[in-house]
């Protein structure tokens, strides 16, 4: 037995766990159940219901098994007589006011009240006193509504929003039998993560508003999936009756989620019945709007395309995909483009990421056993916010320490041990200059916003580590900042008394799969670059073609010169999402064909003369690359008579004398396994439980960035970030989401000293400039950026933020009053 | 009569600097800083002096208890005295506030702290103006602040007013509560020994038990050990309430018969009438009988009797008292003060006040008296802290040895519906 560990007696048997272990966990191991309602183990120990006593031995008194430590020959007797009646007894104290409407009540089915009185209860009741009664429909928010009559005051609920939401937005008020779960002035209880209390509430109080009374949960079909709204993918469970989406819940995976999810997976799929879906095919090549069978328009798009690359030459046709696609899509479309009409005309984005990292992939499990997490470019919160969760959990509650590397604050500063803030602008400089000095050469961070003792004191906290995870966002850092960042990564990795890793935290759901799938321009998939061409071959075939592609940025400019003169945009709206916005809309419609494919109607699906339906999220299988790494199924759930994507491009492929078939997405997966360096070990088994790490693709570019290249330029106006939120205003939050009351207004953040020069005062109502692109915007005068810059999230669609940026993201700005 | 901190109480003017100093206020200060402070923690393990505010905890050994070298630590004196029937860290705080200070500087020397806080109960405002201008003289003396007394030790003490709960009297929904928390008790382990206040090694003392450590340390261990029995030292406040001619705060030597508190020093029994019962260590301890008035005022014999000291606080009932009345009484303050944190107390309260004010006003039934004291038997050290065992004490008490008064109000009841 090793040092850490007890060996102990539960029930006559005996067990060896890890020291610290809680009795009622010990039992566990062994089969044993002992009853609670107040602990969790994500939340720890409390101690309040006193559901959970057990005899000990050598005490005199019963003891709560939730809040006990294992200790050496402990003898834990659980099924006494003097344990039985005292868990009668909590039972029938817990029972005395609870309204017992579970005829009625959504937890009724899987309810811990209900089982724990099945199994340890009293048969009977001796309160013969009229029950308290109380507020049965008490909203805390527009999507949580709580019935205080049947609340046991566990704490769970306050306890989450204390230890993990770091936040105490919910807490208990009032005294003894009047306590009560509420808020601070009664404000709504609407964090980003506010859903998870219905979960683990173990009596039907804290109820999803949207499902309250609509159905028992014995009547569901449930499918265990994942969400698709970001990087996280967190799983989820997706319940659904007479093929009617009903609720979501948690599911579990400690590699991905820790337990939890965030209020988007829960309330952000109403567009699943949106009215502005694409349920049918419709072409307007043949002259007015028409609809047309799937299969049809599948055939007709493939052909054009076709006819069109035979005509002007492949380089005259592109593919868009997107992040949000599954990797079948997204593979099978890039097996599409390149075997069948022969272009490596093929993106998914408009920043600068490249496959593959200098340092270990990590998992995001590993940043629990990390004792430094190195934040760059990212904010987790807003973006990803799972991930936010789990940096908290380790800051607050493990031994990690957080460093933060950005150009606007975040929340995350609030954890941070230190938090650095360069100038918009200057990341490239910034990650040179740290680089440099890992280097042992000089790093210059003249004219960037932070010192050299700031970065010095970074590099110390770095060179103390022992082991270090790394967050980046590659989608915020503009122009080529990315690739200074993984020469930075490679320096850190040469630390030698330290481990790291790195987790490229783009918010996309599979921003590293569309990575990993090739969805790029210049590599094929598993990150085998074109320029490595018997690699290519080896792996594609023969007559793979090994002309660079376009760049989706590329391909907009040579549409809008009229060389590309087709494209096929698979789940995404360049229109709105892609820098410049309205530029992006006149040029797409000098396209002789624009194919658009996509699950719902879009400022670019409007210009598109083939429409093809996407079934998406909630109805078609598929697999996705967290930014761990982690490869998971996503299970569809409702059924729909449209064929999935992956089959309709594989029809397309058909039409152009592909002849693979395809039975299922999994046959797909079954391919990616053979074809995609790293995925060999992905299959429907191997991944079915917690899903599995792919092997990263090789790191290719490793050249040391010249450091008079990263200097910031110099201009004039105010730098723009423009800062991303997961609760954004879009098409899949649309202004009937139950999430509206997350949307924010249009706001700028200015530093002082740039407000004070400007004449503008908190509140002020403004104009955002950048050429012809005028974005309205409140000010908020903030420390969010250093002076010189601005921060401008991202809140709508409508709002138009990305019409400011330049086509590598960076942008100048002026202000005016509106 | 030894009286030790009741010795110059009726003293005109006791609460100044300069009349406390003329009684022989703050000598101790300068005895204590001639030593280490682990001496002085020996010196208060050797007197025997135990912890007045409730559990009789020897209070040197708690001292000693304090996590190694870990700082900064904290005192907190436990002023919350919210138990019924208790009023003696009242009288001390309102007429002689600088023995609590010097109390507290010696116990902060004792165990290297530096800081200090005052917990008074919400209802103490006019005690904490008192006790505000106490520091505010003391500081001026020099007696608090930086160096004391060219020690080279530094206090600070700061008062705090609770907002009105008797838990926060329980030390660690104290602790809670001082750092701006819901009054809850916390879970222990770890004990505040280890982990209080902010998460430190604290100290937490009732008034009473501070305001003894000057003596024992101008006067010597040894001196305080020879007063009171062999296991209980010292002396105690005793408040003495209910059914007596002269209710008050009497400082008792340990192991003076109840008998004769009650007989001798509060005058005897109102009107002469004959004595029911009595309550020896406040509201939280089972009650006894009056044949039990015989019972040696410590801590041992009143355990032994089947109740406790407690904070010392004797309730004197005589024979006009229908204990169930008492017990109603007692149980709609428990109900009114659990935290609500646990099941057990939270629900067994409120149901125990039902059943009790149905007997009361006489619509109980028979079943009633074996149903509460089964709802006892499920609460008693069941609950997350004490306060659910102190409501179990009077039902649990009142029935043992009194049942006929419950029998009564039933057959009264059984009358009005015939
Ligand atoms: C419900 C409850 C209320 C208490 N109230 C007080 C109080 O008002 N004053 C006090 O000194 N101790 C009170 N105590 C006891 C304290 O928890 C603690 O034991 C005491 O302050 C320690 O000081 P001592 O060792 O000097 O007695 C209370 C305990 C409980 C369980
Ligand atoms: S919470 Fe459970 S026990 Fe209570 S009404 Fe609902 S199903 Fe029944
Ligand atoms: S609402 Fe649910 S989780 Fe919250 S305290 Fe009540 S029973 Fe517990
Ligand atoms: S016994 Fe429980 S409910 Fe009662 S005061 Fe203590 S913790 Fe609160
Ligand atoms: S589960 Fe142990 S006290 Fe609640």
């Amino acid at each position: 037995m090793a040092d850490n560990e007890v060996t102990l007696t539960i029930d006559d048997q005996t067990i060896t766990v890890p020291k610290g272990t809680k009795v009622v966990d010990a039992a566990k191991t062994v089969g044993i159940e002992i009853p609670v309602f107040c602990y969790h183990e994500k939340l720890g120990s409390l101690g309040c219901c006193r559901m959970c006593l057990v005899e000990v031995e050598k005490m005199p008194k019963l003891m709560t098994a939730c809040t006990m430590d294992v200790g050496p020959d402990m003898v834990v007797k659980t099924t006494t007589e003097r344990v039985e009646k005292a868990q009668k007894g909590v039972l029938e104290f817990t029972l005395l006011n609870h309204p017992l409407d579970c005829p009625v009540c959504d937890k009724g089915g899987e309810c811990p009240l209900q089982n724990n009185t099945f199994k340890y209860g009293p048969g009977d009741t001796r309160m013969d006193f009229q029950r308290a009664n109380n507020l049965k429909a008490a909203p805390l928010s527009p999507v949580i509504t709580l019935d205080r009559e049947r609340c046991i005051a566990c704490q769970r609920c306050t306890r989450y929003s204390e230890v993990i939401e770091q936040d105490r937005a919910l807490v208990m008020l009032n005294r003894g039998f009047h306590n009560e779960v509420g808020t601070f002035n009664n404000e709504p209880y609407d964090t980003r993560f506010s859903g998870n209390v219905i979960d683990i509430c173990p009596v039907g109080a804290l109820t999803n508003t949207q499902f309250r009374f609509k159905a028992r949960t014995w009547d569901l079909t449930n499918s265990d999936t994942l969400c698709a709204h970001c990087g996280c993918n967190c799983n989820m469970t997706l319940g659904v009756r007479t093929n009617k989406f009903m609720r979501i819940e948690s599911r579990p995976n400690d590699y991905v989620d820790d337990g939890w999810i965030c209020d988007k997976a829960r309330w952000g799929y109403d567009f699943l019945e949106s009215k502005n879906r694409i349920m049918e095919a419709r072409t307007t090549l043949d002259g007015a709007s028409k609809t047309l069978p799937v299969k049809d328009a599948a055939a007709q798009a493939a052909n054009a395309l076709k006819k069109i690359a035979d005509e002007h030459g492949p380089g005259s046709i592109g593919f868009i995909g997107s992040p949000y696609g599954t990797n079948e899509e997204l593979y099978l479309y890039q097996k599409l483009f390149r075997q069948q009409l022969g272009t490596n005309n093929i993106d998914h984005k408009v920043y600068a990421e490249t496959p593959g990292l200098p340092i270990p992939h990590y998992d995001v499990s590993e940043i629990e056993t990390s004792d430094l997490v190195l934040v760059i470019a990212s904010d987790p919160t807003e973006e990803l916010p799972i991930l936010d969760l789990r940096i908290k959990k380790v800051v607050t509650r493990g031994n990690a320490k957080l460093a933060v590397l950005n150009d606007q604050s975040t929340l995350m500063d609030r954890y941070a041990h230190l938090s650095l803030r360069y100038d918009i602008g200057a990341a490239a400089q910034v990650f040179a200059a740290l680089a440099n000095t890992l280097a042992g050469e000089k790093g210059e961070v003249q004219d960037t916003g932070i010192t050299g003792e700031q970065l010095n004191s970074l590099m110390d906290m770095l060179k103390s580590s022992k082991k270090t995870t790394i967050i980046y966002n590659p989608a915020a850092l503009t122009g080529q900042s990315v690739d200074v960042l993984k020469h930075l990564l490679s320096e850190i990795g040469k630390i030698s008394s330290m481990e790291c890793g790195a987790i490229p935290a783009a918010p996309y759901t599979n921003a590293v799969g569309a990575l990993d799938m090739g969805v790029l321009p210049n590599y094929y998939p598993g990150g085998v670059p074109l320029a490595d061409a018997e690699a290519v071959k080896q792996q594609s075939g023969e007559n793979s073609p090994l002309e660079a592609g376009l760049s989706a940025m590329e391909m907009i400019e040579k549409a809008n010169s009229g060389e590309l003169k087709a494209l096929l945009v698979h789940r995404a709206n360049p229109v709105v999402d892609f820098p410049g916005s309205k530029k992006i809309a006149d040029a797409l419609k000098k396209l002789d064909l624009l194919i658009v494919h996509d699950m719902l109607e879009t400022e670019t699906s409007q210009l598109a003369g083939i429409v093809l339906p996407s079934n998406g999220p909630g109805h078609d299988d598929g697999t996705t690359t967290n930014i761990g790494g982690r490869v998971q199924f996503r299970k569809g759930g409702l059924k729909t008579t449209n064929a999935p994507d992956w089959k309709i491009i594989s029809m397309m492929a058909k039409t152009l004398g592909d002849e693979t078939d395809y039975i299922t997405s999994f046959s797909v997966t079954d391919e990616i396994a053979k074809m995609v360096p790293g995925y060999g070990d992905i299959s429907k088994k191997s991944i079915k439980k917690m899903g599995l790490a792919r092997t990263a693709a090789q790191y290719q570019n490793g050249t040391k960035p010249d450091s008079a290249k990263s200097q910031p330029a110099k201009s004039d106006g105010l730098k723009l970030r423009i800062a991303s939120y997961l609760f954004a205003h879009d098409k899949i939050l649309d202004a009937d989401s139950r999430l509206a009351h997350q949307f924010k207004p249009s706001t700028v953040h200015l530093h002082e000293d740039d407000a004070k020069k400007l004449g503008l005062k908190n509140g002020d109502d403004v104009i955002v400039v950048s050429g012809d692109t005028q974005v309205r915007a409140e000010v908020e005068i903030s420390g969010k950026c250093n002076p010189g810059g601005v921060v401008l999230p991202r809140i709508s669609d409508e709002q138009g933020v990305l019409g400011l940026a330049g086509a590598d993201g960076i942008s100048s700005v002026e202000i005016r009053k509106a | 009569m030894t009286q030790i901190l009741f010795k110059d109480i009726n003293k005109k003017d006791l609460h100044t600097l300069a009349v406390y100093e003329e009684t022989g206020g703050y000598k101790s200060l300068k005895k204590a800083f001639a030593k280490e402070p682990d001496e002085i923690i020996e010196m208060v393990k050797a007197s025997g002096l135990r912890g007045r505010g409730g559990a009789g905890f020897p209070c040197g050994l708690k001292w000693s208890f304090l996590a190694k070298d870990v700082f900064p630590r904290y005192l907190c004196c436990n002023a919350d005295e919210s138990e019924p029937g208790t009023c003696k860290d009242r009288e001390l705080l309102l007429k002689n506030p600088h023995l609590l200070i010097e109390g507290m500087i010696l116990c902060s020397y004792a165990c290297r702290i530096e800081t200090g806080y005052i917990y008074l109960r919400g209802e103490f405002y006019d005690l904490c103006e008192i006790m505000e201008k106490a520091l505010e003289e003391a500081y001026a003396k020099g007696y608090l602040g930086k160096n004391i007394l060219g020690s080279g030790f530094d206090l600070d003490i700061h008062t705090h007013l609770g907002a009105g709960a008797y838990i926060c009297g329980e030390e660690s929904a104290l602790l809670n509560s001082l750092e701006g928390m819901r009054g809850e008790p916390r879970m222990k382990p770890p004990f505040p020994a280890v982990q209080g206040l902010y998460a430190k090694p604290t100290v937490i003392n009732n008034v009473e038990t501070l305001c003894v450590v000057p003596y024992i340390v101008n006067e010597g261990a040894e001196k305080y050990a020879a007063i009171g029995t062999e296991k209980s030292k010292g002396t105690k406040l005793v408040s003495v309430s209910g059914h007596v001619k002269k209710p008050a705060n009497y400082e008792v030597v340990l192991g003076t018969p109840v008998r004769e508190i009650i007989y001798d020093m509060a005058g005897g029994m109102r009107d002469d009438n004959q004595l029911k019962a009595f309550i020896p260590g406040g509201s939280s301890v089972p009650m006894l009988r009056a044949d039990q008035v015989d019972t040696p005022y410590d801590y041992e014999s009143l355990q032994a009797a089947g109740s406790m000291l407690g904070s010392g606080a004797l309730i004197v009932l005589d024979h006009t008292v229908n204990v169930v009345e008492t017990s109603l009484r007692l149980v709609s303050f428990y109900m009114h003060e659990s935290c609500g944190k646990c099941t057990p107390c939270r629900e067994g309260t409120r149901w125990m006040w039902q059943i009790l004010h149905q007997i009361q006003t006489g619509k109980g039934e028979a079943a009633h008296v074996e149903e509460l004291l089964d709802i006892c038997d499920n609460m008693s050290f069941k609950c997350f802290c004490p306060l659910g065992d102190a409501a179990v004490a009077p039902v649990a008490s009142s029935i043992q040895n009194f049942r006929a008064d419950y029998e009564e109000l039933l057959q009264r009841m059984t009358a009005n519906t015939v």
